[in-house]
């Protein structure tokens, strides 16, 4: 017989400590996203070339 | 234990209480920064250049793909890293990342990365990287691992792989350059994780790893470390007589390689106690020291244009 599924469980409250970690953590993703951002920006310039102006309007 | 891994608990907490660096833990960054260096090698070394934004947004998904493999070795190795004091505190075992946090997480760097190289340099570049993804996390981890004793020198050829796609970025081939260096760290790898597995050696009999100390025994794996260590440090010198490295490259090649031969063969022959201890940490500190080493020199002559070239006598 296979073992019995184990139950998520959430946790009661989160601690202010929990809260200031979970922030930390938020903003350090967004931080990621926005050089994400720059990084594809930047690089699309430099693959595209002189041509990013040379488009129809 | 924590809760968070405890998984014979009847319950599994839904949240983990990990930080940024956690993750970034995840990704073993100072393999990572090995990574980085040879497959800058591998780019500047190749016969032609490619532009400097290209290089650096390649080089940058090299290393989230490199460091992807080691977040998803993690997240496979987590029932035995808790076993290991080397391991115990990484973030998993520790408790402070899911292991379902961090299956995610190294899955979608690994897709990010494959897709980024593949947009940015071309698509031999990313499948090879692809290719290095799947070896480290599935072959060598999920198979070779807990498998065979030869496990770190099939599995070493995904940490050699970095300078061939390195060189993959710049030409959209493979040449004879990136191979060479494929070789160093291949052969490097051996005697650099066998030196580390003879101190570890309770560690691993304690996870069940089979690592060549517990298998063949540490007389054994001493003498192969010293005949790695022989057939590396001449294949070490190959890129100073094939014309991609220069007379530094040639100077620093031959007198760090033997200084491996001899810490090699001091591990061979002092064989008890504390010494014996000490000799194997000498040799695995300074086999990092020595590929760091032979690859920044590589970089500083063909990357910065600073080589005393040598005639060419092979390649």
């Amino acid at each position: 017989m296979s073992e019995p599924r184990k139950q998520p469980v959430a946790p009661a409250a989160f601690s202010p400590e929990d809260m200031a970690r979970r922030r930390r953590r938020n903003l350090a993703l967004a931080l990621v996203l926005a050089g994400l951002v720059v990084f594809f920006f930047v690089v699309t310039l430099v693959k595209t070339g002189p041509a990013i102006l040379n488009r129809p309007l | 234990m924590s809760a968070a891994f405890d998984t014979r608990n009847d319950s599994v907490a839904l949240t983990s209480t990990g930080e940024a660096r956690d993750f970034f833990a995840l990704l073993k960054p100072r393999v990572m920064s090995l990574v980085i260096v040879t497959a800058l090698a591998g780019m500047a070394t190749a016969p032609s250049s490619v532009h400097p934004v290209i290089a650096l947004a390649s080089l940058l998904a090299i290393a989230v793909g490199a460091g992807a493999s080691g977040c998803l070795n993690m997240w496979y190795d987590a029932d035995i890293d808790v076993l290991m004091t080397r391991t115990a505190k990484r973030p998993i075992p520790a408790g402070r990342v899911l292991p379902s946090e961090a299956l995610a997480f190294g899955l979608t760097l690994s897709i990010g990365a494959v897709l980024v190289l593949g947009l940015v340099a071309n698509i031999l570049a990313a499948a090879m990287l692809a290719f290095t993804i799947f070896f480290y996390a599935v072959v060598y981890s999920m198979w070779l691992k807990r498998w065979t004793p030869q496990n770190i020198v099939i599995g070493g050829a995904a940490g050699a792989f970095p300078p061939m796609i390195g060189e993959a970025v710049v030409t959209g081939d493979l040449g004879l350059h990136s191979l060479v260096l494929f070789a160093i760290i291949f052969l490097w790898t051996p005697p650099h994780f066998w030196a580390l597995a003879l101190v570890k050696s309770a560690d691993y009999a304690r996870a069940g790893i089979p690592m060549m100390p517990n298998v063949a025994g540490p007389a054994a794996t001493r003498r192969q470390i010293v005949l790695y260590s022989l057939v590396m440090a001449p294949v070490a010198v190959l890129p100073a007589l094939m014309g991609f490295g220069g007379l530094a490259y040639l100077v620093v090649s031959v007198t760090t390689g033997l200084a491996m031969i001899a810490l090699a063969i001091r591990v061979r022959r002092v064989t008890e106690g504390e010494a014996a201890t000490k000799a194997c940490y000498s040799l695995f500190a300074f086999s990092i020291l020595y590929l760091f080493g032979l690859f920044a020199v590589l970089l500083v002559e063909n990357g910065l244009g600073l080589m005393w070239a040598l005639p060419k006598v092979m390649g």
